[in-house]
């Protein structure tokens, strides 16, 4: 019974562990962007259709992973949201009008392709992927 | 003017075109997007039948289909067109321009909207028919009514918006500023009552509009205060009355009689706020309409009205595809005698399910005392009861 109880709790560290472990959402932007870092409140306001620029004046656009652990991570930490309310929430602006949803693609890799090739577009990846042609924004 | 605003915003993409290099923009380059979402309704009601339903029997008389298309050819500018079939009992039954404008958003400062446009008013104007994007099924009535959506939601005209930082210890304030022309249609669910009495207003009523609304998001992360004021300085209408000589020797005898229906001097203010933090929302407003309506050509029948109306919601996201949320809602006009026809108050509690980020349903049980909102006589016909007590079940899908 001690046995399986110590076990139980090793799976349960491990699940925490690896759940934390997996948390290494970045932050990437077009190297037309002048900013080397970023707010978490400014970044939610562009991930939200809140704000279109950063605060050095640089004009920035949105680009999402369709789905995927990486982004319920940014969502989670940055936006404070999970992916049905992001995208309900941007649905509202969409349909009153106030914004055009940003574009979603399917992988990392086309987000970094994206972003390297898209005057001011910021997205994120995992710190994991290759991102040659990008910079990483730190974010504050 | 409509036809011309609504062709100016669809020439502003042709304008965007690069004539220039002499290339046309690919599709791709368009940006061109399509979203549309779809809802069915249920209502069950005791006592009375409501919102022009059968309700008492159990009614699914509420049905709603939005297509959307947007496009954005360069970063600044977005071009836009919703159309909506909508049916809500008697009222509706048929498609509708939801909006058609452009966009040109200059700099986070500053940005212009013109064509069809959403009337930012208030706290939920903007939003208040687009189902997925909020808890409730049925908003506060006394503030937004759905029997007059397609009419106060959206006007003629343009927007300016824009924001403004205050510094790290002033917050952001969000300005909006709108005018031109709004119509109540011919159909518009405020007529009911006039149409029971025979007068209908066969190309609605129209006239100015314009206002301003402030939203301060306030440096306590969370909070957001705002206000906003519309005036509507002068609104007419033609109107014919049709009356049957019920008894007597003429019994049976049409009598049409035609007039106007001027509405002098509309003044709307509204004070609102919102707080969210964590899984938690709580929202605010308190509203107030005065006015009257003077009929001319026909007996002159007194209709003054001074409507002030609030609501406090609250909504919990208890799981990450459940929310609940309950809300209170008064409603009085101070120029109705005493009675319940003066006054509508709303015991609201709601359940959202997302099932996934397109599919999503609703159940909410609404606690009605008061006839003054959502209720004809056609479809009740042994008088009002003085209490209601409304159950909605919903479904929706939206992409």
């Amino acid at each position: 019974m001690k046995k399986m109880i110590a076990v139980f709790f090793f799976l349960a560290a491990a699940a925490v562990f690896s759940s934390h472990a997996g948390a290494q959402a970045i932050v990437i932007a077009n190297n037309s962007v002048k900013s080397a870092d970023v707010s978490k409140s400014d970044l939610k306001d562009v991930f939200t259709g809140g704000a279109s620029s950063l605060k050095d004046g640089s004009h920035v656009t949105p680009v999402l992973l369709k789905s995927g652990p990486v982004n319920d991570e940014f969502l989670s930490t940055y936006i404070g949201k999970s992916d049905a309310a992001f995208k309900a929430s941007w649905r509202s602006l969409v349909f009153s009008g106030q914004a055009t949803m940003p574009k979603a693609l399917e992988t990392e890799a086309a987000v970094v392709e994206f972003v390297a090739h898209t005057p001011g577009a910021i997205g994120y990846i995992s710190k994991a992927t290759p991102h040659e042609g990008v910079k990483v924004l730190a974010v504050r | 003017m409509k036809r011309f605003l609504i062709a100016l915003a669809l020439v502003s993409v042709a304008a965007s075109q690069n004539p220039v290099s002499g290339h046309g923009q690919s599709l791709e380059d368009l940006n061109i997007q399509i979203h549309g979402y779809a809802t069915q309704g249920f209502l069950y009601t005791t006592q009375n039948n409501i919102l022009t339903t059968s309700s008492s029997d159990g009614s699914p008389a509420w049905s709603e289909a939005v297509l959307n298309i947007t496009s954005q050819p360069i970063p600044k500018l977005r071009v836009g067109v919703q159309g909506r079939y909508f049916l809500l009992g008697n009222f509706g039954n048929s498609v509708t321009l939801d909006w058609a404008a452009a966009d040109y958003k200059a700099n986070e400062k500053f940005g212009v909207r013109f064509g069809k446009v959403k009337t930012p008013s208030g706290l939920f104007n903007e939003i208040q028919d687009i189902d997925p994007s909020y808890q409730w099924s049925l908003l506060p009535q006394g503030v937004y009514p759905i029997s007059s959506r397609n009419s106060i939601l959206a006007h003629y005209g343009g927007v300016v918006y824009g924001t403004l930082k205050l510094g790290a210890a002033g917050g952001k304030l969000e300005y909006r500023g709108w005018g031109g022309e709004r119509v109540i249609g011919s159909s518009d669910g405020y007529w009911v009552s006039f149409v029971e009495e025979g007068i209908v207003f066969p190309n609605g009523i129209s006239g100015a509009t314009w206002g301003g609304a402030l939203h301060w998001k306030t440096p306590l992360k969370g909070l957001m205060l705002g206000a906003s004021d519309t005036k509507d300085p002068n609104w007419s209408g033609a109107l014919v009355d049709t009356y049957v000589v019920p008894a007597g020797p003429s019994a049976g005898v049409t009598i049409t009689t035609k007039g106007t229906l001027v509405i002098p001097g509309l003044n709307e203010p509204s004070y609102f706020g919102q707080f969210e933090k964590g899984r938690f929302t709580f929202s605010s407003e308190y509203n107030r309409l005065g006015g009257k309506l003077d009929l001319t050509g026909i007996s002159p029948v007194p209709d003054r009205f001074d409507i002030r109306s609030w609501y406090g919601m609250g909504s919990y996201k208890v799981t990450e595809k459940f929310t609940g949320g309950l809300y209170v809602m008064q409603e009085i006009d101070h120029a109705t005698p005493l009675g319940p026809a003066r006054y509508s108050k709303d015991w609201a509690v709601s359940g959202r399910y997302d099932f996934n980020q397109y599919l999503y349903a609703k159940a909410e049980q609404h606690f009605i005392d008061g006839t003054a909102q959502g209720y004809d006589s056609a479809l009740n016909p042994h008088g009002l009861k003085p209490d209601t007590r409304l159950t909605i079940l919903k479904v929706g899908v939206s992409f």
